[in-house]
């Protein structure tokens, strides 16, 4: 942990500077060839020392370059190899080295996809009320705009509950399988906390004493529109995609914000 | 056969190289303090919102997590209870293992304790994380491989102190006399077996309860075995072959670890530039204009619209992205080059972090980014921060003496007065050392010495 150091000066082909931490008296102590010596590699070894670490290096330069082989057939594009061997690379990259990195790439996303939903809500005095539909996205971009540091929950959650709803479920709505069954109970409990914030914040004959009992859920997709100098020419509709009303558990009214 | 002399011993020189030193160490720390700085940010600004995103009882509950894991097998500690005592903890232990890795005391095991703050919380919650969350999953797991601890850290204070006992004990003594001592002279490390004893009793409870799974299982005894038969080589063998041996794959890991870091590097960019290619509106030069117009990542619209206002400079760019991107893993032949791109790239995530809002994404790029730093800019940038620091301290210092002085002459004595500033400089040598945390720790030792002769 320490003499390397000294060594490693110019590590990159410069000329080596002076000892960064080196309060090592000039003169050579006895201690110099003891644990923190300037190390010798494998070439200080005696033969069967020597091959553990041959052994040790094959396995090394082996599991380091299968990794990085995997990493890149993992973010490469669909190819011969990865048909016949996908399976392979999933076991090696998934759970905990699945990575993306298409960023904004090919295209960047040129809409805004904002998501909106409105509540039945049972009253106190035993009556439902349906609310108007409450634009949940917008309250997000306005809590990042003019933030320096804008929270996961702001500029994540919502966004990509969203995300995974769509990219589990057919056009539809049908989900598939476990992943599109999570995503329905999560996108849910988002929008209830949301609705919660919502409601609480109307005016007197709110929702007081009263729950959520069913809530829809929709999603308003505009076109970014072109550069002010682009003779492009894109409409400016929502596309509105409208889920079915859902049932709220009440399990889900539990869900806390902190 | 005379043809293969040479390249064999190169061949020779490059292995002897790779076993005898854990290379780039100046890089690694900085990747090291970059990453865990990074993630304790993030720890901090979410902290108002731990529960929300990564409690029991957040929109994704601790049962729809659950459900996803028990699919995907991902590593998580939030898994193994559900309450919220369980959860505090683990977030606490998050932010102080960042911390500690920061500052790089006991580098090696707060490495392993910070990966595992990262992947439970992640994994937790994966529908919340974005890239710069991807980019820390991954560092976390290569830095448990990597000696980043060589320089710039407590860690390396310690080493240099103990060596320094060393040889103060050789000069009083003799050579003879202090071989002898060789490593009974050290000073001894008590808080380094205490934290190894804890972490066994941890990983123990854990395996007990049979949370952990088998991989994780053999992947957590084994470094805590590991650490335990190189502190009892240390102590017992330190010269002998068992240990060299050790120290040999310890490099070799080392660097092989910090290659994967690169390569992941490059494989990013790689990544984002040639998709980015093929994309129309890459192609058509607008590509720029449009995430600043999603509400998501408009922080500053006015700042945005600047940028489209010319069709010139979004078209420079937009292709000056994606020529960045896609050059920057062949530039690293060229050192020149090389750097002139890390600094655009660099810049360009700074803007990114402000533009896009983005801001734990650019700094873990960044930090990704700061593995292709040169060793001489790393070492300059060392040792202005030790500059800066003992400037700042000198003044505190002045104050100081000027208190004792004005104390010492209310008493009246001179020998006093003296003894009181040889006590402050003392002081202020354990202080200048305390303090030692974070980039600069590693020089802590340049400084004490500089700092008591002005």
């Amino acid at each position: 942990m320490d003499a390397e150091a000294l060594d490693e000066g110019g590590s990159e082909g410069t000329p080596a500077p002076p000892a960064p931490d080196g309060p090592l008296p000039p003169a050579p102590s006895p201690d110099a060839e003891g644990p923190s010596a300037p190390d010798a590699g494998m070439g200080g070894l005696s033969l069967p020392y020597q091959i553990a670490a041959v052994v040790a290096l094959a396995a090394v330069l082996v599991v380091a370059c299968v990794h990085v082989t995997m990493v890149f057939l993992h973010v490469a594009p669909a190819n011969a190899v990865t048909k016949q061997h996908g399976e392979a690379v999933g076991d090696w990259i998934y759970p905990e080295f699945e990575q993306n990195w298409k960023l904004f790439a090919p295209n960047p996303l040129q809409q805004n996809v904002a998501v909106q939903a409105r509540a039945e809500i049972r009253t106190s005095d035993g009556g439902t009320r349906e609310t108007g539909w409450y634009n949940l996205s917008a309250r997000d971009g306005a809590a990042i705009d003019g933030n320096l540091v804008p929270s996961h929950t702001q500029q994540n959650e919502l966004r990509r509950a969203w995300d995974f709803y769509t990219s589990s479920h057919d056009r539809g709505d049908k989900p598939n399988g476990l992943r599109g069954d999570l995503s329905e109970r999560y996108l849910r409990r988002v929008v209830v906390l949301r609705l919660a914030d919502e409601l609480a914040g109307e005016p007197a004959g709110g929702p007081a004493g009263g729950t959520i009992e069913r809530l829809r859920i929709r999603s308003a997709t505009t076109n970014v529109q072109p550069p002010p100098w682009s003779d492009e020419k894109v409409s400016k509709k929502p596309v509105y995609r409208e889920l079915p009303w859902w049932n709220v558990p009440t399990d889900d009214l539990e869900v806390q914000a902190r | 056969m005379r043809r293969l002399d040479r390249p064999l011993a190169r061949l020779a020189h490059g292995v002897e190289r790779v076993t005898a030193t854990a290379l780039g160490p100046y890089q690694s720390a900085v990747v090291r303090i970059g990453f865990a700085a990074t993630w304790l940010l993030f720890l901090l600004r979410e902290f108002p919102h731990r529960h929300r995103l990564y409690g029991p009882d957040g929109p994704w509950s601790w049962r729809l997590a659950q459900e996803l894991i028990a699919d995907n097998g991902s590593f998580t500690a939030l898994m193994w209870s559900d309450s919220r005592g369980w959860f505090e903890i683990v977030y606490a232990l998050a932010m102080l293992s960042s911390v500690l890795l920061l500052l790089g005391w006991r580098t090696r095991t707060m490495s392993v304790l910070f990966m595992i703050g990262v992947l439970s919380l992640q994994n937790r919650s994966v529908f919340v994380g974005d890239g710069g969350d991807n980019v820390i999953h991954l560092m976390a797991m290569y830095l448990v491989l990597t000696r980043c601890g060589q320089v710039w850290s407590l860690d390396a204070r310690r080493a240099a102190r103990a060596r320094e006992h060393g040889a103060a004990r050789a000069r009083e003594h003799g050579a003879a006399r202090a071989r002898e001592h060789g490593v009974e002279g050290r000073p001894t490390d008590r808080v380094g077996p205490v934290l190894w004893w804890f972490c066994g009793l941890g990983l123990s409870v854990v395996t007990f309860m049979g949370v952990l799974g088998w991989g994780w299982s053999l992947i957590f005894w084994g470094f805590w075995l590991v650490h335990g038969v190189w502190w009892a080589l240390g102590q017992y063998a330190p010269y002998g072959e068992p240990r060299a041996l050790f120290r040999v794959v310890g490099n070799l890991i080392h660097n092989a670890a910090l290659l994967v870091i690169m390569a992941e590097a490059c494989l990013i960019y790689a990544t984002a530039g040639w998709y980015k290619v093929q994309g129309s509106r890459w192609q058509d030069g607008t590509a720029v204009h449009y995430p600043l117009k999603l509400d998501y990542f408009s922080p500053w619209p006015a700042l945005g619209d600047l940028l489209v206002s010319s069709a010139v400079l979004l078209t420079l760019v937009t292709y000056g992205t994606v020529i960045v991107q896609v050059a920057f893993p062949f530039t690293l032949f060229n050192r020149r080059v090389k750097n002139v791109l890390l600094a655009f790239m660099i810049t360009e995530h700074a803007v990114i972090a402000v533009l896009l809002g983005l801001p734990f994404f650019s700094l873990a790029m960044i930090a990704a980014d700061a593995v292709f730093l040169p060793t001489s800019f790393l070492q300059r940038v060392g040792r202005a921060v030790v500059r800066c620091r003992a400037a700042l301290l000198s003044v505190v210092r002045s104050r100081g003496r000027r208190y004792e002085g004005a104390r010492a002459g209310e008493a009246g004595g001179d020998e006093q007065g003296e003894q009181g500033e040889q006590e402050a400089v003392a002081a202020d040598g354990e202080t200048s050392g305390g303090s030692g945390g974070g980039p600069d720790g590693g020089e802590a030792e340049d400084h004490a010495r500089v700092g008591f002769t002005p």
